[in-house]
């Protein structure tokens, strides 16, 4: 029986690397759409001149029942995980709990519930699918695998210790035969992680820590080899994948100490990085710092984004991420050279770039202990929610926020642990930004009305139209081209990740998850 | 009897007395099966520290140069009621073989009070010490390129304002200022295509309706669009503006002469 199976995963994987190379799909079979993270839909029966005739489809609430949660964070049902759609079905996430849902109709299929021993419950990111089998992470460190047609568990593994306080909360990515996982949790200060599984059985491949190895040249970056070895660095976002290079990127977050930066003096890598690594390996690639030396939980975890483009008239492979810190970054995806830093938002922190382009940290804007005036606040210029590229435009869409607040330093100690500080206070506005990736200028803005931070992600699509969130409960179809507006509806809430969007026979299908409720509109 | 070894408890009984002290805790991170901290046996944890471990592990429980950090350890993490970290001393060099179960237990109850109030440190008891400006310095940003003497007067809405709050409110309060129930609200002023326009407190806008208070109490709702002209007033913008010019410098001083008026 065992030898069924295994060719059975490896034509699962060879279809679905197919596909996503083709990007010809009609389902939306990963989180980001496909390995470049772009958030882009290839499909057009929607589009911008007909998108007013959008009429609301079928709606399906979560339900996880009333049974205790274990751990601490958000207990509500919101889902934050970005659904996926495979063959007809939909799978979408919240904390502990997998859900299937007939993609044409919305009547559910399973459900699946984990008994659950703890950890922040504060979101799951969503799923990965590979041939039969469907892979989540659960709080309290499991990556758990599912049979697809009745949501039954074929299997399940520890990928953190919960007792150093890691959880788990990130939407696991296939790359050929590895289960790629990030791991969470920065309340004590404990290094961060990816690691990769056999789908077949769970069985660890490799694990990559994210500090260097004692010996290395970036292992200077650190006071010591134990302020090293428990620098955070945690691994939560997503990821993309180039078939072609072989590999596999992602961001890292915030250092340990989060806000008392005493007690590991240096840039502190290879946290707050985005980081190129071989899937098949686990070996480094090449890095490039987005926050050297954070002192105000900036992780750089936010989507890398891959696309081909033009730089200077020449062809290149290109890497773009919008970060938390309000800085801009165009790398090349091959080598991980800087080629465009720049601000989205105005920002205080900084004292220009260095040489590799990497922003230069203002001591003064560290926290202090009477307070330090700074902008972005912790929660960011951008968070979690993915930004949007469109090929069709050549332009990088992100929701951004400027914001103020005031850091305070806590920790008196020679030598600070967990936090040490936090910040307090503040005010913000929100805006929808589209950044011409080749100068990092603003190419249209749409200021929200209202100004509470927006935590929407966004899709753009080939029907020439950007899907966007507002802090009002809108569901909103802008021109990606110029920012205006050509469709909206209410939701009941506001949208808790990002609008996917799939066809099934010959229908084109707009879904988005907005609290416990997903909507689709066609 | 004030305290049990648990090697003279029958082994059901010690069970027990550990469901007890390790129980179910939501709404934080880490494991949901935690040690119940004994406060008072973690201060005698603490002098049993101090006669036997501080001299390794240092007087903060942070590790020195010839013992690791306890609070970082992932042995004392893992333990529950002594039963790893006791095993542990048996079997490492240099470390205390001899002592009793309640010496253990109280020892782990203090490392993980340590390692709770580490987690947890990201908030404080202590409110920060922010009275460290220059209050004749304040004063004169107050009356100068802070232009706050515009509004507001030391002698009329500040009388006394260093009595009314504290120092870390008093930063708070002039750096994001909230419109306060009752008193200045946002307001806007709505002119539809045809008809008068419509003026009051701002109760809820987006891209596509706005709606105000009018002057009967009334909420009245209007669409948006290229004709319905919409102007949106916000008597704190002045505050919003200044956050691009204050320094830090600034911000001190302000609050050393704002909590100078007594």
């Amino acid at each position: 029986m065992k030898g069924m199976k295994i060719p059975g995963i490896l034509i699962g994987t060879l279809l679905l690397t197919a596909v996503l190379l083709a990007q010809t799909t009609v389902d939306w079979p990963m989180v980001n759409g496909d390995y470049s993270g772009r958030h882009f839909s290839l499909l057009k029966r929607i589009n911008s001149s007909n998108v007013n005739n959008l009429t609301q489809g079928w709606t399906w609430r979560a339900n996880p029942g009333n049974g205790p949660v274990a751990g601490g964070g958000a207990t509500s049902a919101t889902i934050k995980g970005t659904p996926i759609v495979v063959n007809g079905v939909m799978y979408t996430t919240i904390p502990d709990h997998v859900w299937a849902v007939d993609a044409r109709t919305g009547r559910e299929l399973w459900h699946f519930s984990w008994k659950s021993k703890g950890g922040w419950h504060i979101g799951n990111r969503g799923a990965a699918v590979l041939g039969s089998t469907l892979y989540v992470e659960t709080p309290d460190c499991n990556l758990i695998a599912l049979n697809i047609a009745d949501g039954k568990e074929r299997w399940h593994t520890e990928i953190c210790d919960l007792e150093q306080f890691y959880y788990g909360s990130v939407a696991p990515t296939i790359v050929k035969n590895h289960v790629i996982v990030g791991v969470s949790g920065d309340d004590l200060d404990i290094p961060g992680y990816v690691e990769a599984h056999d789908p077949e059985t769970g069985k660890l491949q490799w694990r990559w820590y994210t500090y260097p190895n004692p010996n290395d040249p970036e292992a200077k970056t650190w006071p010591s080899v134990e302020a090293m070895m428990h620098g955070g660095g945690m691994t939560w976002g997503p990821s993309a994948y180039d078939p072609e290079l072989n590999l596999y990127y992602f961001g890292t977050g915030n250092p340990q100490p989060v806000i008392a930066g005493r007690g590991r003096e240096g840039s502190n890598l290879y946290t707050e990085s985005i980081i190129a690594l071989n899937p098949d390996t686990g070996k480094l690639v090449w890095y490039f710092q987005a926050s050297p030396h954070d002192t105000h939980d900036w992780d750089a975890i936010e989507a890398p984004i891959l696309f081909d483009g033009e730089v200077n008239g020449q062809p290149r492979k290109l890497l773009a991420q919008a970060s938390r810190n309000g800085w801009f970054f165009v790398l090349d995806r091959t080598n991980g050279k800087n080629i465009l830093s720049t601000e989205f938002v105005k920002t205080n922190w900084t004292k220009g770039v260095d040489a590799k382009g990497q922003p230069i940290p203002d001591p003064k804007k560290e926290p202090q202990f009477n307070g330090a005036l700074v902008s972005p606040n912790q929660g960011g210029a951008v968070n979690w929610p993915p930004p949007s590229y469109s090929p069709d435009t050549g332009l990088f869409y992100v929701n951004a926020t400027r914001a103020f607040s005031v850091y305070y330093l806590y920790d008196t100690d020679d030598k600070p642990e967990g936090w040490g500080g936090n910040d307090r206070g503040g005010w913000s506005e929100s805006m929808l930004e589209a950044i011409d990736y080749k100068t990092g200028k603003i190419r249209w803005i749409h200021k929200w009305p209202a100004t509470p931070a927006i935590r929407s992600g966004l899709l753009s699509t080939a029907g020439n139209l950007l899907f966007a969130g507002d802090n009002a409960s809108n569901l909103i179809a802008f021109d990606p081209k110029d920012g205006s507006i050509l469709w909206h509806a209410e939701l009941r809430s506001n949208l808790s990740n990002t609008p996917i969007t799939y066809e099934l026979d010959g229908v084109q299908y707009l879904a988005v998850a907005a609290g416990d409720t997903i909507y689709t509109f066609k | 009897m004030r305290r049990l070894t648990i090697r003279a408890i029958p082994p059901i009984f010690a069970g027990g007395i550990l469901l007890a002290a390790v129980v179910f805790a939501a709404g934080q991170a880490g494991p949901s099966v935690r040690q119940v901290i004994d406060n008072a046996a973690a201060t005698r944890g603490r002098a049993v520290y101090a006669q036997y471990c501080i001299n390794c592990h240092g007087s903060n429980v942070k590790g020195g140069e010839n013992g690791p950090d306890l609070i970082r350890s992932v042995v004392v993490l893992h333990d529950r009621l002594g039963d790893e970290i006791g095993p542990a001393m048996k079997k490492l060099a240099s470390h205390p073989r001899d002592l009793t179960q309640e010496q253990v237990l109280d020892l782990s109850h203090f490392l993980h009070q340590r390692i709770e109030a580490t987690s947890s440190n990201r908030n404080t008891n202590q409110p920060p010490n922010v009275l460290t400006g220059n209050v004749a310095a304040g004063q004169a940003y107050f009356n100068g390129a802070g232009k706050c003497s515009t509004c507001h007067s030391p002698t009329g809405d500040l009388a006394g304002y260093g009595t009314r709050t504290t120092p870390i409110n008093i930063q708070q309060n002039f750096l994001f200022p909230r419109l306060a129930r009752g008193g200045k609200q946002v307001e806007v002023t709505v002119t539809p295509a045809t008809g008068a326009a419509v003026t009051g407190p701002l109760v809820r806008i987006d891209d596509f309706n706005v709606s105000l208070r009018g002057a009967d109490g009334q909420t009245q709702v209007f669409r948006r669009d290229a004709n319905v002209k919409v102007e949106v007033r916000d008597p704190l913008a002045v505050h919003h503006e200044l956050l691009d010019q204050y320094t830090d410098t600034d911000m001190h001083n302000i609050v050393a002469y704002l909590e100078s008026l007594k």
